[in-house]
């Protein structure tokens, strides 16, 4: 992009500031109200820090573990179940390849919440369930990634491998492992900030008290009506997406 | 010299033996019942034109591509069952194939490791490989994206060469480097070879490079080994109108029309053609019709009627003078242009 081209990114700067930064200011500005008052941005005697005190408390310190834990799950178990496809499909060509990629992408194929109600008949109700039922839904995106990355490996370097000696496993474990790790860092960053913001798994397989931090915001917000409550949940949870991009390994973030 | 062919037994002393090799390509025919030895110890290159098969036929005796049909023999023995790991064959790739993400030492020392050596004694030998090809501690500490293209080459050969294997396979080592590399990786190689004794199959689509280094050319084309035998008789007295021509410039005539002695497809070689020869299979006038200078060498086109004559030479009158032009030698051909 020249200088003087740069002015065609300003639709796109001023949807993110009023899209993505403006969105965020009125979120943080709605945890800062006292409970019981109104939305306004200004509002004299409205300032308070009630919302953001609550989440520490015993209950939001359950929520934001809990959340935590199914992020790094979903992140595991979306890149490896991912992996394992993408080592299946890369290899393919033609129709292989074509039919390969269509059952990758088969959980995405029908609404979401058709395929909950399907993993409700099948999962185990509790964390695990949520966690499952999220990673079905990452997986597919964690998978087409690894494909793409896979498939940019150079294919006589496995064959230039397996020439000086290496079995199969060792070409893997050598070769093709370390040239995706860039690939596998991306998928566990998008596997894991997926998982934080997991809402519908949680919500129809989990059980209450594996409630993550989504499901605590649709809680306070139509259960119970509170507003601020769910704004500072929901400024917890953008402050935990960033601490996880900020964490995700190097190669994930170049 | 022995030769590639149709031997009908397989010799121990052949290091590689391909016996009607057929292998398909999505619906390409790639290997069209392929025959070909190499003898242990010797320099066999293969040469022929972009997608004739050569590299499949790499592809094929390094175990990375399933022949449809015939057999491969390394050693004497059937390699069939063999995986690529199993074989004990080097080779060094088009790309050169090096691992991006390993230092030139680890690159090298990946084969005695896999093979179950120590990484003391691994990077022992990669180190004393690397020496022998002149690559240095600092470059073996690079990655290969910090290697120029020569020192590269040099780190593949190397890789290739560590594990000792029984034959040697190169797919167009030389490509992409300049006039002065190549004649230097090229004497680096034939100096290995020639150190270590190991067969050697060497693929390129240079005539000179293959005649001036092989023990045994072999000709490729559409999948078929057209022609194959040392590199002198190839050149001067070739079966094959496509080796003829394949090989350098070539003036194939119809005798009859050329009103030459003989019958069928005749080859003369341009260094052949002289002015005012003395001795001369044939004689005729002609006149200069063009002339180019190639520095050692000219090139001059001589009119003969409809025809038109290529003469190789130091000095030729200038154009549009009539000589009396003719040949030393006329070479009968046997074969049409593609097999």
């Amino acid at each position: 992009m020249t200088a003087r081209g740069g002015w065609l990114l300003v639709p796109a700067l001023l949807a993110c500031a009023l899209g993505t930064a403006g969105g965020a200011a009125l979120t943080l500005r709605m945890s800062l109200h006292a409970p019981g008052t109104g939305a306004g941005l200004y509002e004299p005697g409205s300032w308070s820090l009630a919302n953001w005190m609550a989440l520490a408390d015993a209950h939001h310190g359950r929520i934001i573990a809990t959340t935590v834990v199914t992020g790094l799950a979903v992140a595991a178990l979306s890149t490896s179940a991912g992996y394992l496809m993408a080592l299946a499909a890369a290899p393919l060509s033609g129709w292989r390849f074509a039919l390969a990629v269509g059952l990758i992408l088969a959980p995405r194929l029908c609404g979401v919440l058709a395929a909950l109600f399907g993993l409700q008949r099948l999962l185990p109700r509790g964390w695990l369930g949520g966690v499952l039922a999220e990673t079905w839904l990452v997986a597919p995106y964690a998978a087409l990634v690894l494909v793409v990355a896979l498939r940019g490996i150079d294919p006589a370097l496995a064959a230039a491998a397996r020439g000086l000696g290496a079995g199969p496993w060792l070409v893997l474990a050598r070769v093709v492992w370390p040239l995706s790790l860039p690939a596998v860092a991306l998928c566990l960053q998008l596997g894991w900030v997926w998982g934080l913001g997991a809402f519908l798994g949680p919500l129809f397989l989990g059980g209450p008290g594996e409630a993550t931090l989504a499901v605590e915001m649709q809680r306070e917000l139509f259960d119970l009506g509170r507003w601020p409550r769910a704004a500072a949940d929901g400024v917890a949870l953008s402050l935990l997406c960033v601490v996880a991009l900020a964490a995700s390994p190097r190669g994930a973030r170049a | 010299m022995p030769t590639a062919g149709n031997a009908p037994s397989c010799a121990p002393a052949e290091a590689i033996r391909l016996e009607g090799v057929s292998c398909l390509r999505g619906p390409v025919l790639a290997l069209d019942g392929v025959s070909l030895a190499v003898p242990a110890g010797a320099f066999v290159s293969i040469l022929g034109p972009s997608g004739c098969g050569k590299s499949t036929l790499l592809g094929v005796v390094a175990g990375h591509i399933a022949p449809a049909a015939g057999r491969v023999l390394l050693g004497g023995a059937e390699a069939k069952a063999l995986a690529p790991e199993a074989r004990g064959i080097g080779m060094v790739f088009q790309n050169l194939a090096l691992f991006p993400h390993l230092s030139a030492i680890d690159n090298v020392a990946f084969g005695p490791r896999a093979r179950g050596a120590g990484a003391a004694e691994a990077l022992g030998r990669a180190r004393a490989m690397l020496a022998r090809v002149g690559i240095g501690g600092d470059e073996a500490a690079r990655r290969p994206d910090g290697l120029s293209g020569g020192q590269r080459q040099r780190v593949a050969l190397a890789r290739a060469l560590v594990t000792r294997p029984a034959a040697l396979l190169l797919d167009e080592p030389l490509s992409g480097l300049d006039t002065h590399l190549r004649s230097q990786m090229l004497e680096l190689v034939l100096r290995l070879h020639k150190e270590t004794g190991i067969a050697t199959l060497m693929v390129t689509h240079d005539p000179a490079e293959a005649m001036a280094h092989g023990d045994i050319l072999a000709v490729m084309n559409r999948g078929k080994v057209v022609e194959s035998g040392p590199p002198r008789r190839l050149y001067e007295a070739p079966r094959s109108e496509f080796t003829a021509g394949f090989l350098g410039p070539a003036n194939i005539v119809d005798a009859a029309v050329a009103g030459l002695p003989g019958s069928g497809r005749v080859l003369v070689r341009p260094e052949h053609l002289e002015i005012n020869p003395s001795g001369a299979a044939f004689s005729r006038p002609m006149v200069v019709a063009r002339l180019e200078y190639h520095g050692h060498e000219m090139l001059a086109t001589l009119a003969d009627g409809p025809l038109r004559w290529v003469a190789r030479g130091r000095g030729f009158p200038p154009v549009g003078t009539a000589v009396v032009a003719g040949a030393s030698r006329v070479h009968p051909l046997e074969t049409g242009g593609s097999p």
